[in-house]
């Protein structure tokens, strides 16, 4: 359903404002969404002034300056730092990425950090992926063949058949995209997301699976795959330069094409 | 119905005790991008447009019933506000049906690259505005044509 305002326990209100310390050279606010399950209150802002000249050049750099020098009760999801395990990803000025890739620069005034949009919190940044996951398990994105591969070699391909997969096995399921799309956050239940999608058709495109078939019928459904309405925040937000929109469109095709 | 991820908001503090999950800020917060803008466009021009079929059936209704019936009608969408009311829908059917070009490509397999359908957004917002002055431009100088050669003689 269509929600244009927040449940009554995720309005945020205002939160401490941790001065930078007195002698900063280039000081920049960092507003982050905060809400710890154990002192019963809404969610709020925390505005941190950090010293540029001391931290390193990323939101992500910025995220673990607060938790080590400033506030120790931060917490964030991140791992490898370099925009491939996908751990950090989040809403930094407005839009769905990666803090570890976010440039600070390339934010105007205040860096606004809240948690991946329209899901539940854990607590802080970290948002419950577990119904995402859920979905992308639906869609079984491993091989199925029911041919044996070679005793003594692997399932070939042409190189023109595994150029099918470029743009969609770079996916490293951040969900910035799903977490962008508002389909998926008014109807997030039924229709399966960009990710998710996105995967599907990677395996629908690999020539080695030979479930083509079964996993077009499983996609066949006015939710699970039409609630894309094509509104390209999941292609706008994808820190790696991927197309899920497309990925959605191509199977849109196919469906088509199969009812001849 | 119930929403399956009414599930995932319900979690435990340290002590143990059962508390509800907030949803995290999603349209609130979220940049508005030309892309998703049009997007929100197109919906309500194409609900515009169906309420402007309404005035179109009123029009019509009230030429069938009579001259007197035709009057009203007349009345009200000639005066400043129905000319308003009459722009606004052309300005709507205009974007929904430029805005609809742009879905058929997308359902023919065209137009997803990110550069592509970002130029296109702000082609279909020029071509509307100017298909709709160009619309107002024929239909008014028609319409005051109409009625100095009506006065006029």
């Amino acid at each position: 359903m269509v929600e244009f305002a927040l449940p009554k326990n995720s309005k945020v209100g205002k939160g401490r404002i941790f001065k930078a310390p007195a002698g900063s050279k280039k000081t920049k606010e960092f507003k982050v969404y905060r809400w710890s399950p154990d002192d019963g209150n809404n969610p709020v802002i925390d505005t941190y002034e950090l010293d540029l000249t001391r931290v390193g050049p990323m939101v992500l750099d910025a995220l673990i300056y607060i938790k080590n020098e400033v506030d120790q009760t931060l917490t964030f999801r991140r791992s490898c730092r370099e925009g491939i395990c996908g751990s950090c990803a989040m809403n930094i000025d407005g839009v769905n990425t990666l803090a570890c890739l976010k440039p600070i620069e390339e934010v105007k005034k205040a860096v606004a950090i809240y948690p991946l949009p329209h899901m539940p919190v854990v607590k802080d940044l970290i948002p419950d992926l577990t119904a995402a996951y859920a979905q992308l398990r639906s869609i079984e994105p491993w091989l199925k063949s029911d041919t044996n591969p070679p005793p003594d070699a692997e399932r070939r391909q042409s190189m023109e058949e595994r150029s099918k997969l470029d743009g969609m096995w770079e996916c490293i399921l951040c969900f910035c995209c799903t977490t962008s799309c508002p389909s998926y956050w008014w109807n997030g239940d039924k229709y399966l997301g960009p990710a998710t999608l996105l995967a599907a058709y990677r395996w629908i495109a690999d020539s080695r699976d030979e479930y083509t078939g079964e996993r077009l019928d499983a996609l066949e459904d006015p939710l699970k795959l039409y609630a894309c309405r094509t509104i390209m925040n999941c292609t706008q937000s994808c820190p790696k330069g991927l197309n899920p929109a497309e990925a959605i469109g191509k199977i849109k095709q196919l469906q088509l094409e199969r009812k001849g | 119905m119930k929403d399956v991820r009414d599930a995932s908001f319900v979690a435990q503090s340290s002590n143990g005790q059962l508390v509800r999950r907030p949803l995290s800020p999603h349209l609130g917060i979220y940049r508005l991008q030309l892309s998703m803008v049009l997007s929100g466009a197109y919906r309500m021009s194409g609900l515009a447009c169906s309420l402007g079929t309404l005035l179109l059936v009123w029009w019509l209704v009230a030429a069938a019933s009579g001259p007197k019936a035709f009057a009203t009608v007349q009345y009200w969408v000639g005066n400043p506000i129905g000319l308003l009311v009459l722009f606004g829908w052309t300005l709507a059917l205009v974007y929904h049906t430029v805005a609809g070009l742009r879905h058929l490509a997308w359902d023919a397999g065209y137009g997803f690259s990110k550069p592509v359908f970002n130029r296109n957004g702000i082609i279909i917002v020029v071509a509307t505005v100017v298909l709709t002055l160009i619309i107002y431009g024929i239909g008014l100088s028609l319409w005051a044509g109409g009625a100095s050669a009506a006065t006029g003689g």
